[in-house]
């Protein structure tokens, strides 16, 4: 290049520099936003990656049904492959906080693998300590220092014995930490209190009293260097999962082996005891019986006695009796004989001698004094009798009662004797049962299964990547606009520069100068502003939009600070995209202008000559158009690259704001759809597995008696696959006892025409809408679904209903009885509720879950909605950043088109400024044109909003779930404004430029 | 008092570091009704004159009157106005908007006029009641000439200002457009300005104002001016 020209191409950017300006920065958008947008993914990986490698998070974790073993880590450490492996153990328990109960994930606390990071405080020192999660502390609204207890059920040691599992029940909160296992908000679910964990806590590992472990946390050699996200890694990981599958059915057998030996042991020993136990019961009893019949014995012995020394004394008694009464009579007869030899003396005494009368009188005396001794011993005798009688009487009721008191002791001991044996009948029996019972349990001591699970499994990993990908996807469309767009610009800005440039031009060729020379100066401003825009785009693309980005995830995620890269490749695409629409547009231009002749160059160009419109040819509208409308509609079909720039310019920016609103509003809808709509119930209640049909029965009954349940309906619910080549789908196939029921919980329609409504008959299953779409099935086609026990039968689909989150097959009993030839067992239990708060909710769930042996698991509707309205949080966010880029885009667009529009027509507006236009009337005279072109982009917005839309919820949408594709009126409202509010900012801007016009200069000779 | 004095007038422009003066004190009085030729070399001052005098730039010192009005004082909205209303201006480049026909262009102006005469009355009147509804790309340099004087005319402006009217134009065509003017001044009465640098014009003025140096050096009267057809060059 020639220095004179050198010097006229520096020249002209410091004379244009608005031009050249305006030029860079719209490369700089476009670039940096393809850039910056497109680095923001890999970023994003990146962050994690380092995140988790700061964590040294494991690459692999290995659950077992039955706790790890010293020897399974030995095992596992053997494996090649395997780096290192650390055993710790994770629990669930309610931690009683102040006068409030939380279910929490409690882990233990590791030095190797999956460290924890120090957010505030210190880490457990001993036993008595314990670090929380930060969100612990804000949501139970404790501090550091603060106690709380956790209440954790017992375990069984290795004697079986039941045992508490930790050693330190009440620890002191001593700080707070993150851990790599829980990045998102997402704590998973638990069987404990309401079924969903709030948070997690780490304690020292030595406060857990047992020496089995629940977990083994594996890092995989090589694995840390990887980026995690990778194929490689992911190839890497699978290699020594399988290798892990490999060991695992020798190590399950193994600890199945030990934990049947033990229990066996404890029932055999068990049995022993028992035996001996029972043995020393009856023997106990057989002695207890016999001292009783000793003593029976001996009472009748004594009853005999007593009755002989009855007869004995009353015999005695009665011989005694009849002497004494023979005696008085004896003695009666005597006095009877003396009366009346008495008398008969007495009556001779008159006859007889004195002496013989006193011989006489002193002989009866005598007689009379013998007589009166006799009786008095008679009387002696008689008492003497009487008083024997009744000692002996006495000594008789003595010895009766006696006996008496002696035969009801005996009565009682024998009652005591019956209800002791009956007690250690039961207690025998009990004894046995329990036998019996741990007999059974036994049997069903099943093989441990054993989980290997890798990072895959990781909710907060997993979801982070998934919205890794949605940017994306994202970032494979919206460059694509900002590019098209800067492309155009430059080309009108490139043929506008040319053109100011013909008479220069002219010279130049005139002088000799050749094509080449002087289309080289144009290149040359045009490759600057390319390079210079991309240089600058790509460092401030790289440099803010991932950080924005990624920030605004850092509010969800506990993530590291963003890893920021400069990506070569990404550089070096969009700067030769750059290089390639600007210096196109300028060779373009330049090669029309140099394929005339220097003296037609030198000459003005002639004005752009007016045209009649197709419309002016429609009179009956166009007579009714004022004047103005009239050279409106004229102008803008005059310029027709104006026209065309103007109308994708905004209608660029009404799809891109009208895209963010709707992806906000179908991912938004989707899930209040599905839980209010789809799914009118709140809970799901999962009956506990091979539940007997009374059990279940039971179970059921117990759960309606809580009153905050209205209604329910009971099902079965299954895993099943339709057998289609090549796409598994994990598909519930529903089916409802009574199907007049289903429609109060699950609404069966068309997503098209709500009121068409399904009703399930045993003509045929009916399926939901992604499923369908995934797996391209009709209306009556025929499906053959695969249940677990990998039963085929084979059905037709009679209906495709509305559903936007997992799949389902749902199927009337008639016929499910018919395809599988057996009946539908309950398993699960839908239930509205009345409207619950999150507390109601949680005291529900703890009393359906009281019920430990028929139910496994109660889920409110409302937790995954909760879980749903985070992750619109996050959309907002991506809303925002779209709709600034669609502002950006709108305003470099307008205003560089509103800025040609004025340069080019100067002299027709200082012509019109010169006939007396006020200033307003000459900005209506081309603002008029713009308002116009505008409200057509907006339309044309409306529409390519509504296929963006459609397009990226295509890309971003998972196999598992359907966005809701219906864009909310709300959403084209707020594209129509926001776009006129930007055009209006261009369209002040362009009222002063206008205002600016100098009439003496425009007017001059045209130059 | 004159319709139009030009009293003292300066205009100076600062061009980066070369300060220029257009005007340099001027002073001229024109009367309602007159033909008026301001001719004089290039760089003397005559637009700039007629620009002041036009409302379309002020002057930087001395006063402008036209019809009792003090325009060198008025503030842009009212200069704007001024334009709208009183003023007629006719362009070397006729400055006809490409975008529309003959007889839009005449309506664009007359669209904001208060008294506006009718445009295609005008227009039959320059003599393109044939051509009105033609764009001016189809029209001869003449023939755009023509709707450009009337689009000036059409206003009704209390002055029309023509700035080197034929300087694009053929002899031949020059002089029907020199012709129209005159007529124009005689047979409606309006006040005309023409500027050129053509000497040979003054015949047919009724003042004839000489620029040299950026000032008015001598004004002449004219009481007999030579019609246009009579005049050769």
């Amino acid at each position: 290049m020639k220095k004179a020209l050198m010097k006229d191409t520096v020249k002209e950017i410091t004379n244009t520099f608005k031009r050249f300006i305006s030029l860079m920065l719209i490369v700089l958008l476009g670039v940096g936003f393809f850039a910056g947008i497109r680095v923001t993914s890999p970023d994003m990986r990146n962050t994690l990656d380092k995140t988790f490698d700061e964590y040294e998070a494991m690459d692999i974790q290995v659950l077992s049904t039955l706790g790890i073993t010293k020897e399974d880590i030995k095992e596992l450490q053997k494996i090649e492959g395997v780096e290192k492996v650390e055993a710790s153990y994770v629990t669930d328990a309610i931690v009683n906080i102040a006068e409030t109960e939380e279910v929490v994930k409690i882990m233990a606390l590791s030095n190797e693998i999956n460290k924890t990071k120090i957010v505030e405080g210190r880490l457990p020192e001993n036993n008595k300590e314990c670090v929380v999660e930060p969100k612990f502390l804000t949501g139970t609204e404790q501090k550091i220092g603060d106690k709380i207890k956790i209440e954790v059920e017992d375990v069984q040691d290795e004697d079986g014995k039941d045992q508490p599992l930790l050693k330190q029940k009440e620890v002191t909160i001593v700080g707070t930490v993150n851990s790599p296992l829980y990045i998102s908000s997402d704590r998973g679910t638990t069987k404990l209190g309401s079924g969903k964990i709030s948070y997690y806590m780490y304690i020292p590992l030595d406060n857990f009293d047992t020496k089995i472990r629940t977990v083994a946390y594996i890092t995989v050699e090589g694995a840390k260097e990887l980026k995690t996200y990778s194929a490689k890694y992911e190839d890497k990981i699978e290699e020594v999962k399988a290798r892990i599958e490999d060991i695992s059915e020798e190590r399950r057998q193994a600890r199945y082996q030990e934990v049947y030996n033990q229990a066996n042991k404890k029932i055999q020993d068990a049995q022993k005891e028992l035996n001996t136990q029972k043995a020393k019961a009856e023997k106990e009893l057989k002695d207890a019986k016999q001292k009783i019949e000793n003593a029976k014995q001996q009472i009748r012995n004594g009853k005999t006695e007593l009755e002989s020394k009855k007869t004995e004394t009353n015999t005695k008694l009665a011989q005694g009796k009849t002497e004494l009464d023979k005696a008085e009579k004896e003695l009666q007869e005597k006095e009877k004989l003396f009366e009346t030899e008495k008398e008969k003396i007495l009556a001779t005494l008159e006859f007889v001698s004195p002496e013989q009368k006193e011989q006489m009188i002193k002989q009866l005396e005598e007689q009379e004094k013998l007589l009166k001794q006799a009786r008095n011993t008679l009387n002696t005798q008689k008492q003497q009798y009487e008083a024997s009688k009744k000692t002996a009487e006495q000594e008789l009721t003595k010895a009766q009662r006696e006996l008496t008191t002696a035969e009801n002791e005996i009565q009682t001991n024998e009652t005591k004797l019956q209800t002791e044996q009956k007690k250690a009948d039961k207690e025998i029996q009990n004894a046995q049962e329990k036998l019996e019972d741990a007999k059974i349990k036994l049997a069903d001591i099943q093989k441990p299964e054993w989980y290997i699970l890798d990072r895959n499994q990781n909710i907060g990993y997993v979801s982070y990547l998934q919205d890794a990908d949605r940017i994306d996807n994202i970032a494979k469309v919206f460059p694509v606009v900002f590019f098209v767009v800067a492309a155009l610009i430059s080309l009108t800005s490139m043929t506008r520069m040319v053109e100011e440039q013909r008479v220069q031009i002219g010279t130049l060729k005139g002088l000799g100068y050749s094509k080449r020379q002087i289309a080289n100066k144009y290149l040359l401003y045009a490759t600057l502003a390319a390079v210079l825009g991309s240089i600058l785009g790509v460092s401030i693309g790289f440099y803010f939009i991932p950080k924005i980005i990624c920030n605004m995830y850092g509010m969800m995620y506990n993530i590291g600070d963003p890893v920021l890269e400069f990506d070569v490749g990404l550089t070096a695409a969009g700067l030769l995209a750059a290089s390639v629409c600007t210096v196109g547009a300028t060779v373009y231009s330049c090669i029309k202008a140099l394929a005339t002749t220097p003296a037609t160059l030198m000459r003005p160009k002639a004005p752009k000559s007016g045209k009649r419109v197709l419309l002016e040819k429609i009179p009956f509208i166009w007579k009714h158009l004022n004047f103005t409308q009239k050279v409106t509609i004229r102008n803008i079909f005059r310029y027709k690259k104006r026209f065309l720039m103007t109308i994708i310019g905004v209608a660029g920016c009404t799809a891109l704001i009208v895209a963010g609103f709707g992806l906000r509003d179908a991912i938004g809808s989707m899930i209040p759809t599905q839980y209010g709509e789809v799914f009118k119930h709140q809970v799901e209640i999962t009956l506990k597995d091979n539940l007997k049909q009374e059990e279940s029965k039971k179970a059921y009954e117990r759960i309606i008696k809580n009153k905050e349940i209205q209604n329910t309906i009971r099902l079965n619910q299954q895993s099943v696959e339709i057998v289609k080549s090549n796409n598994n789908q994990s598909i519930q196939l529903i089916v409802p006892e009574k199907v007049e029921d289903l429609q109060e919980f699950i609404v069966l329609r068309n997503r098209k025409q709500k009121e068409q409504t399904y009703i399930l008959d045993e003509q045929g299953v009916i399926i939901t809408e992604k499923l369908a779409k995934l797996l391209e099935i009709r209306e009556d086609d025929e499906i053959i679904i695969r249940n677990i026990d990998k039963v085929e039968v084979k059905a037709k689909v009679v209906g495709i209903t509305e559903n936007y989150l997992l799949h389902y097959i749902y199927m009337s009993p008639k016929l499910y009885e018919q395809l599988y030839r057996e009946e539908v067992k309950v398993n699960t239990v839908f239930a509205n509720t009345e409207e619950l708060t999150e507390e109601q909710e949680n005291v529900l769930g703890k009393a359906i879950l009281a019920d430990k042996d028929n139910i496994s698991s109660v889920q409110f509707n409302s937790v995954t909605t909760t879980i749903f309205s985070e992750v619109m949080d996050n959309m907002a966010l991506v809303v925002w950043v779209l709709i600034i880029a669609a502002g950006l885009l709108a305003l470099v667009v307008l205003y560089n088109l509103s800025n040609t529009n004025i340069s080019e027509r100067m002299r027709e507006l200082a012509t019109i400024k010169v006939l007396g236009f006020y200033n307003l009337e000459v900005y209506e005279y081309v603002g008029k044109e713009t308002l116009l072109l505008t409200l057509i982009g907006i339309l044309v917005g409306l529409l390519g909003g509504n296929f963006l839309t459609t397009f990226i919820i295509k890309t971003c949408e998972l196999d598992a779930f359907m966005f809701n594709p219906q864009i909310k009126l709300a959403s084209y409202v707020y594209g129509i404004v926001i776009t006129l509010l930007f055009a209006t900012i261009v369209n002040i801007l362009t009222y002063f430029a206008l205002k600016k016009i100098d009439m003496i200069e425009s007017l001059k000779s045209v130059e | 008092m004159a319709y139009i004095e030009f009293k003292n007038v300066v205009k100076a422009y600062q061009m980066g570091e070369v300060f220029i003066q257009a005007l340099d004190n001027t002073n001229f009085e024109i009367e309602k009704g007159e033909l008026t030729v301001v001719v004089g070399p290039s760089g003397a001052g005559k637009t700039t004159a007629l620009n002041i005098l036009g409302g379309m730039d002020l002057a930087t010192k001395g006063r402008v009157i036209i019809d009792n009005k003090e325009i060198s004082s008025l503030k842009e909205k009212e200069l704007i106005k001024y334009r709208r209303e009183d003023i007629g201006f006719v362009f070397q480049f006729y400055n006809l908007v490409q975008n529309l026909t003959a007889l839009e262009n005449v309506e664009l102006a007359t669209q904001i006029c208060k008294n506006p005469l009718d445009p295609k009355a005008i227009l039959k009147k320059v003599g393109l009641e044939e051509r009105m509804n033609n764009f001016p790309s189809q029209l001869s340099g003449g023939e755009q000439q023509r709707v450009a004087i009337a689009r000036a005319i059409a206003k009704n402006p209390k002055l029309l200002l023509c700035d080197e009217p034929t300087g694009a134009l053929d002899y031949k065509t020059g002089k029907q457009i020199l012709q129209l003017l005159q007529d124009t001044c005689r047979e409606e009465g309006m006040t005309v300005v023409i500027i050129t640098h053509n000497q040979a014009l003054t015949p047919m003025a009724d003042r004839v104002i000489h620029f040299k140096n950026g000032t008015a050096y001598d004004i002449q009267k004219n009481e007999h001016p030579t019609p246009i057809e009579q005049i050769e060059w």
